[in-house]
């Protein structure tokens, strides 16, 4: 940039600024009384011997004078239109240089011509000087158009925008416009980006034009807190807490009582009352799942059929088989009219409710011990193919994608926006996979033990940022989701945990079943964080398995 | 109780005498010229449904080894050993491997009913007692 350049100052504190802040600054100091800065407290010191800006905050980080730029910015866009001049005027430091707050005028009269010459008046470079003279001029050509002054934009459009020399397609369809404007009434539609914009548009293409020292961003205050916020989300390692519960007062923190971590209620057998007993399976069930709307459930029996239950009167619906092999797995489509299962043959099936076959999949589709999932949109099928990888079968498509690990998987679960899976291993390692578009491999969790039994895992919390796993030393295992940082450990069930589900509505509730034959509900450790858990009651879509 | 974790394999199955689970399939013979204090012994180069026990240095007819006991992960019969260590340089090749004890194995036999009759195999060998 270059020197400082005076055009003609309306008064002395419209001084241009073009090397921005340190002309600006210069500026100031001749206003301020130097008897004012010697005052002082130590800690705000002012360092400021020649040619240095005044900075303040513990680090010296902050230039005095952008800080009092970016409040009279955020005073002006809060509509505070009387503070911000105020501001301006007993700071000394104006918001913008008398140029650019003529320029601005302008722009919002729709003085275009003299909003042209007025960047002349402020130093730019030559580059960025053109691509806002088009801007301008671009914007009077349209409205001179929508004014039915078809000869004078076109005028516009020769003289002058022309001979700037850039953006020459953009030219090209500028005159384009002319040339069909006149038929415009008759049902000839302009692309927006051949329409005049707002004039307060035109202002803030033009503020992303010039640089931020000349035309200071609008709201740029705000994003800075903004950004302090995310900051402190990013990194606070309990975080399950609504972003309405941030203050601006305090650093936020969650503390780990945010985090499940008390038992709120322990259920025995025999506690949770029986309603009805589902008689139809000849063999243990091995998995079970609710339909979408909780009014009935799918079984698995082990090494037998899939049954569908109405939950309300406990009657069998339906039985979904394939002559000569038992069925592995079974799953619901999300929207609960078709259901799924997997077969002894390896192959996959998929029936409406009725037990019409709609389709099938023949061929090293699943294991003997797999989970099964649908993805939300209907379109993908996800199963453990091989001992060592995860099937995900498009539907229509029939693209197949694999999930491919070194070791055997022994479950996984699928986030609820159906975009991560969640792939438990056999040698204690839990691993997040993004299977929207590229399958990628994310973070890995480990910690919790596991050698003999199927032990699951889950998403959970706000925004699903936790997971959890059981284990088989009778604890439940907490980590960060994005960082796979381990954050708790809970200690409290006697015997294997082979099963956690986290409350898809209450992010602070979890719950967990185990060996010891009970299942424990867990919830905040605060006793003033306990409401939140007593008055959740409403119905959720679970997927239990057992 | 949970449900435990079983891998199924395919082809001529060595599996746990008592509970049947499956412990490695005979491709994965590495030799068959071992020996434990009770009965004969394979290497395999691979097993599953193991769990493991302390890791320990024992001395063997080849040497000093460490190595870990397996056991059967449906019942929790000993089954064998794993070597994750060993002293002399000529048996390194063993690092890794397991060893499976003959008295406690069933098998081989072939994997049964149904997932093989679904690809119609044909021509699988019988099951050959090498007892
Ligand atoms: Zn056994």
């Amino acid at each position: 940039m270059g020197g400082v350049e005076d055009g003609q100052p309306p008064s002395k504190r419209l001084r241009l600024s073009c090397a921005g802040s340190s002309s600006v600054s210069s500026g100031v100091r001749t206003e301020e009384p130097v008897a004012a800065s010697s005052l002082r407290d130590s800690m705000a010191r002012p360092r400021q011997c020649q040619g240095e800006e005044e900075v303040i905050g513990s680090r010296g980080m902050i230039k005095k004078l952008e800080f009092v730029r970016l409040i009279a910015g955020a005073l002006y866009a809060l509509g505070y239109e009387r503070s911000g001049a105020c501001l301006e005027e007993e700071s000394g430091i104006p918001l913008h240089s008398g140029a650019i707050k003529l320029l601005m005028q302008h722009v919002l009269d729709g003085s275009w011509d003299e909003s042209a010459s007025m960047l002349q008046n402020i130093c730019l470079d030559e580059t960025i000087m053109k691509s806002a003279k088009f801007l301008i001029l671009e914007q009077k050509f349209f409205e001179l158009l929508d004014n039915g002054q078809t000869m004078d934009a076109l005028t516009t459009l020769r003289t002058e925008i022309s001979p700037l020399n850039i953006k020459t397609s953009r030219v090209h369809e500028l005159s384009s416009c002319i040339l069909h404007h006149p038929h415009s009434q008759n049902g000839y539609a302009r692309k927006d980006s051949l329409k005049p914009k707002l004039r307060s548009e035109v202002l803030d293409e033009l503020q992303k034009l010039l640089p931020p020292t000349i035309m200071v961003p609008a709201r740029r205050l705000e994003y800075l807190v903004e950004q302090a916020l995310n900051l402190q989300r990013g990194t606070c390692l309990f975080h399950n807490s609504s972003d309405l519960d941030m203050s601006l007062y305090a650093d936020h923190h969650c503390g780990r009582d945010n985090i499940p971590s008390r038992t709120l209620q322990v259920a025995v057998n025999g506690e949770v009352v029986l309603k009805h007993r589902l008689c139809g399976h000849q063999k243990s069930v091995c998995q079970v799942a609710w339909s979408p709307d909780d009014q009935q459930l799918l079984t698995c029996g082990t090494e037998e059929t899939v049954r569908r239950w109405d939950v309300l009167s406990g009657e069998c619906l339906q039985v979904y088989e394939k002559a000569g092999f038992f069925a592995v797995s079974c799953a619901w489509s999300p929207d609960g009219e078709s259901v799924f299962a997997g077969f002894s043959d390896k192959s996959l099936c998929m029936w409406d409710l009725n037990g019409k076959e709609l389709e099938s999949w023949k061929g090293q589709k699943t294991v003997k011990i797999s989970d099964l999932a649908v993805t939300l949109d209907g379109k993908q099928i996800i199963s453990i193919c091989r001992e060592t990888a995860i099937l995900l079968l498009d539907k229509e498509t029939k693209v197949e994608k694999l999930i491919e690990e070194d070791q055997a998987i022994t479950s996984f679960s699928l986030s609820n926006d159906g975009k991560f899976l969640l792939v438990n291993l056999i040698n204690e390692e839990i691993h997040l996979w993004a299977i929207d578009g590229d399958i990628k491999l994310l973070t890995k969790y480990k910690g919790h033990k596991r050698s003999r039994f199927l032990v699951r895992s889950c998403f959970g919390g706000l925004e699903q940022s936790f997971i959890a796993s059981g284990s088989e030393d009778s604890q439940v295992y907490i980590w960060r989701r994005s960082s796979g940082q381990l954050v708790d450990i809970l200690p409290g069930h006697s015997g294997v945990v082979n099963c956690v589900s986290w409350n898809p509505v209450d992010p602070h509730m979890l719950a967990t079943a185990s060996d010891d034959r009970t299942i424990r509900i867990w919830g905040l450790n605060g006793a003033n964080m306990r409401h939140k858990v007593v008055q959740n009651n409403g119905t959720h879509q679970s997927n239990g398995k057992l | 109780m949970g449900r435990l974790f079983l891998i199924e394999l395919e082809g001529r199955i060595y599996s746990c005498r008592l509970c049947q689970s499956h412990l490695g399939i005979a491709d994965d013979i590495i030799s068959k010229a071992f020996h434990s204090r009770n009965s004969r012994a394979y290497l395999f180069d691979r097993v599953v449904n193991v769990t493991v026990g302390e890791q320990e240095d024992r001395m063997m007819m080849t040497g000093l080894h460490t190595v870990v006991d397996i056991f059967c992960v449906g019942c929790g019969l000993p089954v064998g050993w794993k070597y994750e260590f060993a002293y002399e340089e000529d048996q390194k090749y063993k690092e890794g491997k397991f060893i499976l004890e003959r008295n406690q194995l069933a098998g081989p036999n072939v994997n049964a009913f149904p997932f093989v009759e679904a690809f119609g195999l044909v021509g699988i060998p019988e099951p050959v007692d090498d007892a």
